[in-house]
């Protein structure tokens, strides 16, 4: 049994990235199924904006984990849904707070927000913050995600808010030393708006914009700290024995590895094994050879697993057992 | 007479109290407009921040913004205050 697919230290985080349709959520599922079946409590989560692991365990899902069998949950996370959600519980913090609101038109700002780019890869992030949160309640944790793109951003993305949040700390810092300095000298400040009095704060303990930025610092380090760990996360590539995948798989190994993200496992996805060929396909089984051999001599320190075409299509329990057991490894 | 003294020599002191402060409450409006530049930058073009950061600190906001618009207000004489604030006429 491969160990970086078993937990460690507290929980297991699997993350299944790879091009559209090469098979993720068919061998997440079977590889949350089989790790399932020997005792580990598994929660599968799928963070695809096109869902469809409902699809593949034949079952409706939705955002609560739901059993499936012993020991295996699954869910789906609406992302629309939770950025429209996420949102309209800011626009009513803020309207709360800026009584000025109509001067300054933030309201035709949330307007955009929603449309602005990026906010589905903060909406994700928050999602599997959300997620790991609470993951000592399982033992491994299971993501399907969206096609590489928007997976690789994502998971850049703790590193890139970690930045900027040390950024604005700072400068943070410089306003409130200003302001303490001015303080001593003049006694407590007011700021008057629209005949509201507010008091200036000049502690990084009293200041609103500080606490919020530590404490979202603090939480983007919670994940940074789990998906660069390990013990903690591996990333399994799921591809198909074609060039183009086998570039775009190339990609993200790279870029992982720069954010220091572990990446382990190779799944080789829908290889045709056929006796007899007809001349057409020959071709198309020496491409695949091709790529056979050279994503060996790519990815030093990555396992691969291959895993044929099947006649039918890999739906149903005792299919994806078959898949998950030739991806855990006995 | 003693209230008129008092009162006198209070203004007398506040003036110097408020400029002493001047040159580092002018660095501390620079900051406020920058920091709230710096959040609402998607409007001018800037790269801005992570959006879950901008909006979970927009309520916070109150001051800054205030501050980064008197400061656009402002912005067409800037060397006019500067000017003032070293008292060149």
């Amino acid at each position: 049994m491969k160990e970086y697919l078993i937990p460690k230290e507290g929980f297991r985080v699997l993350f299944f990235i790879g091009k559209g349709g090469v098979g993720k959520t068919t061998t997440s599922a079977a590889a949350a199924l089989t790790l399932a079946k020997k005792g580990y409590k598994t929660l599968i989560v799928s963070i695809d904006p096109a869902h469809n692991l409902g699809d593949v365990f034949m079952l409706e899902l939705n955002n609560k984990p739901k059993r499936i069998v012993e020991n295996l949950y699954a869910m789906e996370l609406d992302m629309e849904k939770l950025i429209k959600a996420y949102l309209k519980h800011l626009e009513e913090n803020l309207k709360h707070m800026y009584r000025y609101l109509t001067v300054i038109n933030l309201e035709k700002y949330f307007e955009v927000l929603s449309f602005s780019p990026g906010i589905e890869e903060y909406a994700t992030l928050e999602a599997i913050r959300e997620i790991l949160q609470r993951g000592d309640e399982w033992d491994i944790i299971v993501f399907d995600t969206p096609p590489t793109g928007l997976t690789l951003r994502v998971l850049a993305l703790p590193r890139i808010s970690l930045i900027w949040a040390n950024k604005l700390i700072e400068v943070r810092r410089k306003i409130l030393e200003r302001r303490k300095a001015i303080e001593k000298i003049q006694g407590e400040r007011k700021f008057i708006i629209e005949g509201e009095e507010y008091k200036l704060p000049s502690d990084e303990e009293e200041d609103a914009v500080m606490k919020e930025l530590k404490k979202y610092k603090e939480e983007i380090e919670f994940v940074h700290k789990i998906i660069t760990n390990p013990k903690k996360t591996a990333v399994i590539a799921v591809m198909n024995p074609e060039m183009l995948p086998l570039y775009e798989t190339e990609r993200a190994y790279e870029s992982l590895n720069k954010f220091k993200i572990p990446f382990r496992l190779i799944v080789l996805n829908k290889i045709l094994e056929l006796e007899e060929l007809s001349s057409k396909l020959k071709v198309k089984i020496e491409a695949q050879k091709k790529v056979l051999e050279l994503i060996k001599s790519k990815f030093k320190g990555v396992d691969i697993i291959k895993i044929p075409m099947f006649e039918e299509e890999p739906r149903g329990l005792k299919w994806l057992e078959k898949i998950g057991g030739a991806i855990i490894g006995d | 007479m003693f209230e008129n003294l008092k009162a006198f020599f209070k203004g007398f002191f506040s003036a110097f109290k408020a400029q002493s402060t001047e040159y580092l409450e002018f660095e501390e409006r620079e900051l406020e407009n920058v920091f709230a530049l710096v959040l609402m930058g998607s409007f001018v073009g800037i790269p801005s921040p992570p959006t879950t950061l901008v909006i979970r600190l927009m309520p916070h906001m109150v001051r800054e913004i205030y501050v980064m618009q008197r400061r656009a207000e402002e912005m067409d004489d800037i060397f006019g205050e500067i000017a003032a604030m070293f008292e060149i006429t």
